[in-house]
């Protein structure tokens, strides 16, 4: 304990030595105050502590869609825009040096002579390097939470998984951080290919994301088709059997012929993605799941009157229409069918496959780079 | 018990490069020994194998009669490395602090040995500096202290008065004086022969990764100790026949028994030789390391140099 004591005060002074540490703090403070100057009242929406308003018939004080907009606010763009990405990208800038400075000459013989394992000492440097992520995150959470509790009247204590959720997201690039760091012994070594990592990430993330899309499309097409054909098909035989020289006999097989036709398209379609989206999941499977991570927030402070936060963000209003559909094949029919199933999709995705596989990958990337730190002779 | 008992270290780098071959080295309890030797010879080598920093290729021995690289061990030993980084954002306080923490020292025992190392060290009014604003030699003391706050059995320092002015110099010689008073025993890595020969029990000169000699600097030099006679005139015949060496006026009897020489003197005043100079000689601890050195580059011209 005496140890770890050391070594996490001796990060935290390594951190506020550094500007960045107090830039990244002051930008987060800054935006919390921002956050903080959106109210509520009777006629809407106050924005920068009541300088601008914006009248609302819905979004008013007490309003679900008050809460709604808050709370979107921060999951969508708070955590996913400036945690997820902004602070992240200054947190790696920070600390990418920790593990060079560590290693390099003169310094890791002082470490190395002192009575640690080496693997000891390699992970508790690992977990006390997370300090700048895990310090700006609460002060930042903290903040937000005064801010809803303030504006919304509710004491949210959910805001700070965000703790935990952003610490994880941050550990995941981290862990490559550091095995570059000891094999080159370099910092911008370690950002540039932390970098290239984390976009390659993003890459394999997306192109799921929008297979996913492509193959559930075209499932709910087939279905969609399927039925239609069935249906048109009972149509064709009702009226057959009243008369078998009615008009309508010909428009109907046309159609039957055309929607046979297209729903032949949409099979062969489906194959052809299938023969690319598959792999890409495994892929993404074995990768640590950033997004997913990060999105797991979302899941857990949405509320539960059936509110679709991010869609709100997103300016995507479709969820609350509550709209009948009278062609089940029609494109906006279909759309809206494949976003719901892909949306259940990723909500379905367990704990384990979000997070569980992410540390797997983390552990394997730790496990090399401490089996170097180990070995190696200094 | 011995403080270091190291034998047969071998380490080969990758490349097959052969740092050390086989070196067997033992310091005493309560006494200051010396590794000398040139650059590459393998010296820091060593030090960082009995300090876990490096992996040997083949080892055995003990380190306060535990196995190398015990962690229990390590808890008894201080280490100044060479070209020592300590962060810079710390103040010196914080340095002796922090690595004192790191040896698993408590915290009360902590505070206490940094504000009386600081003192001891002449640092008391740099604690609280940052260590940005040190000089070299500052850092050399703050890094003995730094190697001290656990109150080590065994000192081990490589380089330590590297960068440390002749005042500096002196007051480290006194102190690893009043530690080895005090019963530590100090294994000291330096390139600094007249240091070295000032402090040490025991020396041990290592060149290319083998340890070519080792024993206490009296009976290393022994061999060497000579008497030289320097005379105004030409030798005479019959000093070729009873001198050990003739070599222009200066003529040499090896050993330290003056008696041997009175009546060759003697006999020089009847030749009516004027005799300039008689003086005993021994070879310094510089000229043991030369000749060492040359021994390993020209192992055949040992005998000729002799």
């Amino acid at each position: 304990m005496t140890v770890f004591k050391a070594l996490l005060i001796d990060s935290y002074r390594q951190l506020s030595a550094a500007k960045l540490f107090w830039l990244t703090l002051g930008l987060s403070g800054l935006i919390v105050i921002l956050y903080g100057s959106i109210g509520f009242n009777d006629q809407g929406v106050t924005v920068l502590y009541g300088i601008f308003d914006v009248e609302s018939e819905f979004i008013t004080a007490g309003s679900p869609w008050a809460r709604g907009l808050y709370m979107g606010i921060y999951s969508t763009f708070l955590v996913t825009i400036w945690l997820a990405w902004v602070a992240t990208i200054l947190a790696l800038i920070s600390t990418c040096s920790i593990f060079p400075d560590f290693v390099s000459e003169g310094s890791i013989e002082l470490s190395l002579s002192k009575p640690i394992t080496r693997l000891r000492l390699f992970f508790m440097k690992y977990l006390v390097s997370m300090l700048f992520v895990m310090l700006q995150v609460s002060i930042f959470c903290l903040g937000v939470f005064l801010c809803v509790g303030l504006r919304l009247g509710e004491w949210n204590w959910m805001i700070f998984v965000a703790i935990p959720i952003v610490t994880l997201f941050y550990s995941y690039l981290f862990a490559v951080t550091v095995l570059v760091g000891m094999l080159t012994k370099s910092g911008i070594a370690s950002l540039l290919v932390t970098g290239v990592f984390w976009m390659t990430l993003f890459s394999v993330s997306a192109s799921e994301g929008i297979l996913t899309g492509i193959v559930t499309s075209q499932e709910v097409q087939i279905e969609r088709y399927q039925e239609g054909i069935e249906k048109q098909q009972a149509k064709l035989d009702e009226i057959i059997a009243k008369s078998s020289g009615d008009f309508r006999i010909e428009s109907k097989r046309s159609h039957i012929d055309k929607m046979k036709e297209e729903n032949e398209d949409s099979i062969e379609l489906l194959g052809k993605v299938k023969a690319w989206e598959e792999p890409i999941s495994w892929i993404l499977t074995l990768l640590p799941k950033t997004g997913q991570t990060i999105g797991l927030l979302d899941r857990w402070i949405s509320s539960d009157d059936g509110f679709d936060l991010a869609a709100i963000m997103r300016g995507d209003m479709s969820e609350l229409d509550n709209v009948e559909e009278t062609d089940p094949t029609s494109h906006y029919a279909v759309k809206r069918e494949t976003k719901k199933r892909v949306e259940e999709d990723y909500d379905g995705r367990s704990l384990w496959y979000v997070i569980g596989t992410s540390v797997i990958f983390e552990g394997i990337i730790l496990g090399i780079a401490s089996m170097i730190f180990c070995r190696r002779d200094f | 018990m011995s403080a270091i008992d190291l034998v047969d270290i071998h380490k080969t780098y990758k490349g097959k490069v052969k740092a050390l071959r086989g070196v067997s080295l033992d310091v005493n309890e309560g006494e200051i020994y010396g590794l000398l030797g040139p650059n590459g010879a393998g010296k820091s080598t060593l030090v960082k194998i009995i300090m876990t920093v490096i992996h040997a290729t083949k080892s055995s021995g003990t380190v306060l009669g535990l196995p190398i690289g015990s962690v229990d061990g390590l808890k008894q030993i201080g280490y100044l490395p060479e070209h020592h980084r300590f962060p810079e954002y710390l103040t010196g306080t914080q340095v002796l602090l922090f690595y004192s923490a790191l040896s698993g020292v408590d915290r009360s025992t902590r505070k206490k040995r940094a504000s009386e190392l600081l003192n001891r060290l002449g640092l008391r009014d740099w604690g609280s500096k940052k260590i940005q604003t040190y000089s070299k030699g500052m850092l050399q003391r703050l890094g003995i202290a730094q190697a001290l706050m656990n109150n080590p059995k065994l000192l081990i320092l490589d380089e330590p008065t590297d960068g440390v002015d002749p005042v500096g110099r002196r007051e480290i010689r006194d102190l690893l004086s009043e530690l080895k008073a005090e019963g530590h025993a100090i294994f000291l890595n330096s390139h600094l022969l007249s240091e070295l020969e000032m402090v040490c029990d025991r020396v041990a000169i290592m060149v290319k990764g083998e340890v070519t000699m080792q024993g206490t600097i009296d009976s290393l030099t022994n061999e060497s100790k000579r008497i030289e006679i320097e005379i105004e005139c030409t030798p005479p015949s019959w000093t070729h026949e009873v001198f050990d060496k003739v070599d222009g006026q200066t003529m040499t009897v090896y050993g330290d028994d003056t008696s041997s020489v009175q009546p060759l003197i003697d006999r020089l005043r009847t030749d009516e030789c004027a005799i300039r100079s008689v003086k005993p000689v021994r070879e310094s601890l510089e000229d043991l390391f030369m000749r060492a050195v040359d021994y390993i580059d020209n192992p055949g011209s040992h005998g000729e140099n002799e």
